[in-house]
């Protein structure tokens, strides 16, 4: 790949660099062949001595002895011609102006030719006058750039290559340590984390941030273990006493009233196992990000007037009352607002103190209205009041009371503002336990 | 009342088979769908219970090819809890549904339900023993006596004078007394009927209003023996 990309670019480059130095150099050759060319033609035009044929032979032998340049002339007058071939040349150049290069046939060598007419002066009759000049030293400049251009481009691309892996390797380290440490997380091995003193500062920050999504991942995980525990220990106490009742009734002969009293009480347990499942598939489908489907818009004083109703028996017997406070409409499903109220209620009447007053409160915001019920209790620490609406939470271990409740209400409540695009609050001040969740407000379809 | 039973789980299948035929009903059973469409396109029933999983055809479909030619009340049973199959069954034609694990007693009621609906007006003055209720003038008299109601007491005999002798489970008093469609764990029913108790049985020497446990309550005269 590196050393592809590398060849590559090297090619172009050497290309490039071929066809600038060629053009400059035929240039050049032009130049030179103008500048020859312009030389002589200024002294047959202006030279006005009598012997200046002589002169120009003169002029041109001097400067045609190192080899390289060559001059023709042609005239009618055989005196002025001048050169080999001096007709031919005339002709061939006359056949194609400008610069002409040719292969000439006594040499190997090949020469740059330009030609001019001089008109006839005093001194001589007209003239053709042709310039040449080997190209065999321009050539031989392309010729060597050729021969190492290959060698110096492949190795520059070798090295290129190789130095490019090379800083890739080193670069790519921390990745591939990064690779190396997210192998071996795990459910087994959830505690090992990137490291980050060895990344560098462009990875640094993705780094921390998928360690934090690991500390997110394994507090769910560390819960949903706890939880799966928690329901085993819950199904665990109605299992037992279901197997350990049935098999003291059938050790010993019974009469029929006293199988009875088995059958029932084993009835009431597996009430109580039902129980537990259906809740738990109901939170399961919350979890599953179900939402509330049949939302009405209604009056939330009016539903909560309806579940306090249900409780007044209760409410009655332990001297308790209830106010509700303020109103608002939102799109609920009855059905469900019902239930979540019926749990914050029963919680209130659970914990609240014979006599006292139980506050149920609607509170509209601009983006979402809040149900809450108050009453007085014993103060919650701060780090309980969230652990509220954990499954199987019970504040006070030691008053858990099994039969009525078992522990999942407040997850319920949760589970039902989370279907109403809503979320839970508690807080505890002055001896007042508010507990409480609120409904988003756009109306879902 | 004609049961048919199509259900592939034997042990479900059975005891709905006995625990229906106690309460005096005619019962066929079907074990797949391909025999329980049989029984139920060519046999008249009052009542169908169907099972939403079944080998050969399933719940859904047996019920779409019965609504193409009879109106027979169907009562789904649906072992998932998801809303998808709740909406399907009701969808395609069933008349109820039930979400497994559910009691007989809820069952039964609903059946009982199923079956009245569209029968005749209900009489408005019931009675059970020496118990009077009168729906119109919202009044209960016992052995001549006038009883002493708040109007939630009131609704709660009436139901169960209603149905009197049938069981009423918890959940299904809290639905139709209180409109409270969900599994609540309030005892908040159990202290109902404990008021009604005092009320109607209490001052007087047979007891008409009975615990049935683990199920639910019935109002029903009954001999000493019982």
């Amino acid at each position: 790949m590196f050393s592809a990309v590398a060849l590559a670019s090297f090619a172009l480059i050497g290309f490039a660099v071929h066809e600038l130095l060629s053009r400059d150099l035929a240039r050049h050759q032009q130049e030179q062949v103008a500048d020859r060319l312009a030389d002589l033609q200024f002294m047959l035009e202006h030279g006005r001595s009598v012997d200046l044929v002589d002169r120009v032979h003169d002029k041109i032998a001097a400067v045609t002895s190192n080899g390289r340049t060559r001059y023709w002339l042609w005239s009618e007058d055989a005196v002025w011609r001048y050169g080999d071939d001096a007709e031919r040349m005339a002709d061939i150049t006359r056949s194609k102006p400008g610069l002409l290069r040719l292969n000439m046939d006594s040499s190997r060598d090949q020469m740059a030719l330009l030609a001019a007419d001089i008109a006839a002066t005093p001194v001589h009759p007209p003239l053709r006058l042709i310039a040449g000049i080997d190209t065999a030293p321009i050539n031989q400049i392309l010729r060597t750039f050729e021969i190492w251009l290959l060698p110096v481009m492949l190795c520059g691309a070798l090295l290129v290559a190789a130095l490019s892996y090379h800083v890739a390797r080193v670069g790519l380290k921390p990745v591939a340590q990064l690779s190396a440490d997210a192998q071996r997380i795990g459910p087994d091995n959830r505690a090992q984390r990137l490291r980050m003193p060895s990344l560098p500062l462009e990875l640094a920050e993705f780094g921390s941030s998928f360690n934090s999504a690991l500390d997110r991942l394994d507090t769910a995980y560390t819960q949903l273990e706890s939880f799966n525990a928690d329901v085993a220990h819950e199904l665990r106490t109605p299992l037992a006493n279901l197997i350990g009742q049935t098999q003291v009734a059938l050790s010993r002969e019974r009469d029929a009233v006293q199988l009875r009293e088995v059958l029932q009480s084993n009835l009431e347990e597996i009430e109580r196992l039902r129980t537990i499942v259906s809740d738990m598939l109901f939170l399961a489908r919350a979890e599953r990000g179900e939402r509330a489907a049949r939302r009405v818009d209604t009056s939330l004083a009016r539903e909560i007037g309806k579940t306090v109703e249900f409780f007044d028996m209760l409410l009655d017997d332990a001297g308790l009352e209830v106010e509700v406070q303020g109103d608002a409409n939102a799109a609920i499903e009855t059905s469900l607002f019902h239930r979540a109220v019926t749990n914050l209620l029963q919680n209130a009447i659970q914990h609240a103190p014979r006599g006292a007053r139980i506050l149920a409160q609607v509170a509209a915001t601009d983006e979402d209205v809040r149900v809450s019920v108050s009453n007085p209790s014993e103060p919650i620490s701060a780090e309980q009041l969230p652990r509220l609406f954990d499954r199987f939470y019970r504040a006070d271990a030691s008053r858990s009371n099994s039969d009525a409740n078992h522990g999942l209400g407040l997850a319920i409540v949760k589970a039902i503002a989370s279907m109403h695009g809503g979320r839970v609050f508690a807080r505890s001040e002055a001896g007042i336990t508010t507990v409480g969740f609120s409904l988003g407000r756009s109306s879902g379809a | 009342m004609k049961v048919l039973i199509v259900e592939d789980e034997r042990k479900t299948a059975d005891y709905l088979q006995r625990g229906l035929t106690e309460q005096g009903c005619a019962v066929d059973v079907a074990y797949d769908g391909i025999d329980g469409q049989h029984l139920a396109v060519h046999h008249d029933h009052d009542v169908i219970v169907l099972d939403a999983m079944l080998p050969g055809l399933n719940g859904f479909e047996l019920l779409r090819s019965l609504r193409a030619v009879k109106n027979t009340p169907v009562i789904m049973l649906t072992a998932r809890d998801g809303v998808e199959d709740r909406v399907r069954g009701l969808r395609d034609g069933a008349d109820d549904y039930l979400v497994k694990p559910f009691s007989f007693v809820e069952l039964f009621a609903r059946l009982q339900a199923l079956t009245r609906r569209g029968r005749l007006q209900e009489a408005t003055l019931l009675r059970v023993g020496g118990l009077s209720v009168d729906l119109i003038a919202r009044r209960a008299v016992r052995d001549g006596q006038r009883l002493d109601l708040t109007a939630k007491e009131f609704a709660l005999l009436a139901l169960l004078a209603r149905r009197q002798g049938e069981i009423l489970s918890k959940t299904t008093i809290a639905e139709l007394v209180w409109d409270m469609h969900f599994d609540s764990n309030t005892n908040v029913v159990e202290v109902a009927i404990k008021r009604l108790r005092a009320k109607i049985d209490a001052p007087f020497a047979t007891p008409l209003l009975h615990t049935i446990r683990g199920m639910g309550y019935v109002l029903e005269e009954r001999s000493a023996a019982a």
